[in-house]
């Protein structure tokens, strides 16, 4: 009997290789489409890419009366007309997702001379560690690994990977509000976010009539909720960017860390000094964490001002295209260093 | 843990490994092991409350046996009373104090009720009737009580149809449990095949299915009449796929264990008549409520008028089981009303189960299904609001236009599962391809690994039934 089990279980084998075949030849594409499209973009791209833009909603979002519909990279490309520039973009985006992209760059073909990895410091908060949109990313990964693709398909049914509700994410994330102690190098009343918000949310601003000012409390406490965290070496997100340096650093690809720009005047005159030394400490932490040889941390925290944000109203990096084509600039200027000879004066 | 997750995909094979190679006076041990970590995969403290149920029924059933006349009747009103008491617990207590409040506000009265905030133990109302019948069979005489008390918690706990049934009897399960299985060839090939034609119908039918209603269901008022119509069938095939595709994957782990239980299902949909539609319909549950309500009730030995009330308390109660919401009364109601009516016009509804197909047949067989479908509405919505959307929306003046291009792979499906209905007919998949030469029936399993692997829903969806 065991040789007759042995012999189906090799017959069976057999036929899941050969319908491994069919589906590579029929459904994989659209599957990959469906689920990670910018995985199947970079594999569609490698050969005919040099720098590679991995971006988020700063990058393809525009203004209503914006005079020139261009994204950053396309601005930036214009200082490097012979190079090809490939963006590749997603919303919401973190180092968690590059990461992962990496894994479609195929090491045999050509490889890429530089990857600008776009950031902003929302992403390293934990509102977007346990963000839902996580779920979606898992299952890019798993359609991804290095198994055959209908057995990927396979575990993407199944559910198998951290799969974790939507209450589940958010559990984890009020916990971490709650939990995680805020340093400051000076006195300050509120030792968690949790307690910052609440404090916020009780009377942070106050109209002439002294009545709420409702709306700006609602968005302090956004700001709040967004920014106020310490970087450091447990964040998820910084050991996602840890191994993308490692990865660049080993494959001699140049990285750059491309630091997206917040609203610090909002921040400050919302919320207070105390959250601008926050986010002003975290992109220290960055800059001195990653600028070495083969990384370079772009830093345009500070480069765009208040009023060149599309969003008065939320906390996003959303620029107008002055603001667009500034920090493409300011990324043109940096990529000079190791890319001189392609270098053109665009504007 | 779920059948349709990578857990069980690792967790069976080694329940297998260890089963077979253990000796069979030793394998009760595992199975109660095995059964106890898969249902603890879910919320590991109720299992407490299956234990309980063991130590009760174990303990009532043997004082049954051993006591008089109405000392008899105390241990089993005991026993039946726990029971019910715990199932009322958990699953009644929230739908109790709303109703209350309800009545207290008619009466202008203010009751703010505290009500619980726990999630429902997963498959209570299956494990507490299968326990109940067996002290109920003990009481009548039929069934000896069993002394080992591990044989009895493997047969409430047994994992392939702990949560969602087939809801068992001792007499079968308990004795199966029992037997010394040997180590049989076929019952590989047909727990396979079981499991395999099972997750094909979970996972790649039912879940392609559920986006679709799940959708409709939650706004209808953004889908035409014809989208709700569509949603309306969808579902019907959607919560058979998944019930019967569950109780398909039971049947085959099972069997891989040498343990046969019984069918859930048989082609419901091909019912010519609502009375048929529960015999071939989650049949361990049909025949639970006949057995232990409806025959204690009178059965047919009573008035027309009396069977005729009767047969609405069985399937009130049938709905109530389902779920504590008024809108599975209802569901249950129109199923008893349907069923009444149908003896009343005896006549122009009569049909023979063996009688060839005719057209006429087909009529009925397309009318059962269209008073099932619409009856599940009831079933499927939240509340009474969301049935009345539903129903409104259906008759939406907003013409007819061209389906929904969304709509045709759910369809594909449905034309997939009736045609395996058709062919499976009083039969079930592994025996029909026992009887197909090899070469066909690897075809076949070629035809469900690639619909399995390749074509499954990608979304979440626990199966309907775990949340009774």
């Amino acid at each position: 009997m065991l040789k007759k089990i042995g012999y189906k279980l090799i017959l069976l084998c057999a036929t899941l290789f050969a319908l491994n075949g069919i589906y590579n030849f029929t459904l994989f594409e659209k599957d990959a489409k469906e689920f990670a499209k910018e995985d199947l973009a970079i594999r569609n791209t490698q050969d005919s890419t040099d720098i590679y833009y991995f971006g988020e909603s700063s990058n393809i979002t525009y203004a209503n009366d914006d005079s020139l519909l261009n994204s950053i990279s396309e601005f930036c490309g214009y200082f490097y007309p012979s190079l090809k520039i490939t963006n590749i973009n997603k919303f919401a985006t973190h180092a968690g997702v590059y990461r992962h992209w990496l894994s479609a760059i195929s090491l045999k073909s050509k490889k890429p001379k530089a990857i600008i990895v776009t950031l902003n410091l929302r992403s390293f908060d934990a509102a977007w560690i346990h963000s839902k949109l996580e779920t979606q990313l898992q299952q890019a990964l798993v359609l991804t690994q290095p198994y055959p693709n209908l057995v990927n398909r396979f575990l993407l049914s199944l559910q198998a990977f951290d799969n974790k509700t939507d209450e589940q994410r958010e559990k984890e994330m009020l916990s971490d509000w709650e939990n995680t102690q805020l340093k400051f190098p000076f006195k300050f009343q509120y030792a968690t976010v949790k307690q910052w918000d609440n404090g916020m949310a009780n009377g942070g601003h106050l109209l002439a009539d002294g009545t709420w000012d409702v709306k700006k409390i609602e968005l302090a406490c956004h700001f709040i909720k967004g920014f106020a965290f310490n970087l450091n070496e447990e964040n998820p997100r910084i050991k996602d960017f840890d191994y993308i340096a490692d990865w660049c650093n080993k494959n001699k690809v140049n990285l750059y860390l491309n630091l997206m720009a917040e609203n610090i005047n909002f921040a400050d005159s919302l919320v207070g000094k105390e959250l601008v030394f926050l986010i002003r400490q975290n992109r220290d932490y960055l800059v001195n964490r990653y600028n070495n040889n083969y990384c370079e941390v772009i830093d345009n925290l500070e480069v765009v001002s208040g009023h060149e944000f599309i969003d008065q109203t939320w906390t996003t990096e959303h620029y107008k295209y002055k603001a667009r084509m500034k920090i493409a600039k300011n990324l043109a200027n940096n990529l000079k260093q190791k890319f001189k000879k392609e270098y053109y004066k665009a504007y | 843990m779920l059948f349709n997750s990578l857990h069980f995909l690792f967790f069976l094979p080694i329940v297998l490994l260890l089963y077979y190679a253990l000796l069979p006076k030793y394998r009760w041990i595992l199975i109660f092991i095995s059964s106890c970590y898969f249902y603890m995969a879910f919320v590991p403290k109720y299992i407490l409350i299956l234990f309980l149920i063991i130590i009760v029924d174990y303990f009532s059933a043997i004082a049954i046996e051993s006591s008089e006349n109405s000392k008899k009747k105390i241990w089993l009103v005991l026993s039946l009373l726990s029971n019910i008491l715990l199932l009322g617990f958990f699953k009644y207590f929230n739908f109790f104090n709303d109703n209350l409040q309800q009545v207290f506000t008619l009466f202008g009265k203010d009751f703010h009720p505290v009500n619980l905030n726990i999630i429902l133990p997963i498959g209570l109302s299956f494990h507490t009737f299968q326990s109940m019948s067996y002290t109920i069979e003990v009481y009548k005489g039929k069934q000896k009580a069993e002394r080992h008390i591990g044989y009895f918690a493997n047969y409430v706990l047994f994992f392939p149809q702990m949560v969602a049934g087939p809801i068992e009897r001792y007499e079968r399960l308990g004795e199966e449990l029992k037997k010394v299985h040997k180590t049989v060839y076929s019952n590989f090939s047909e727990g396979f095949r079981l499991i395999l034609f099972g997750l094909f119908i979970k996972m790649t039918i039912a879940d392609n299915i559920a986006p679709f209603v799940n959708k409709v269901y939650d706004a209808p008022q953004n889908f035409s009449s014809q989208e709700i119509l569509a949603a309306i069938i969808l579902f019907s095939f959607q919560i058979y796929a998944d019930f019967y595709g569950y109780s398909t994957i039971a049947v085959g782990s099972a069997k891989l264990l040498g343990i046969s239980i019984m069918d859930n299902f048989k082609t419901p949909y091909l019912s010519k008549s609502i009375s048929e539609f529960w015999s071939r319909w989650h049949i361990s549950l049909s025949t639970w409520f006949r057995d232990y309500l409806y025959i204690p009730l009178g059965g047919n030995k009573v008035t027309l008028a009396k069977w005729s009330l009767n047969i609405m308390i069985v399937f009130m109660v049938s709905g109530l089981w389902h779920g504590a919401n008024w809108t599975f009364v209802l569901w249950g109601a129109l199923h008893g009303l349907v069923f009444i009516l149908e003896k009343y016009f005896s006549k122009l509804f009569s049909f023979n189960v063996n009688e060839k197909w005719s057209l006429m047949n087909v009529v009925l067989v397309f009318k059962t299904f269209i008073i099932t479908s619409f009856i599940w509405i009831f079933f499927r919505a939240k509340d009474f609001d969301n049935a009345k959307q539903i129903i409104k929306g259906l008759f939406k003046p907003d013409g007819w236009s061209l389906p929904n291009t969304q709509l045709l792979y759910p369809f594909l499906f449905v034309l997939l599962i009736i045609l395996s209905d058709v062919l499976l007919y009083n039969s079930r998949i592994d025996f029909k391809l026992s009887r197909v030469k090899p070469f066909y029936r690897w075809f076949v399993y070629g035809i469900l690994l690639f619909a399995l692997f390749a074509l499954s829903g990608t979304n979440k969806f626990s199966f309907i039934y775990f949340q009774f």
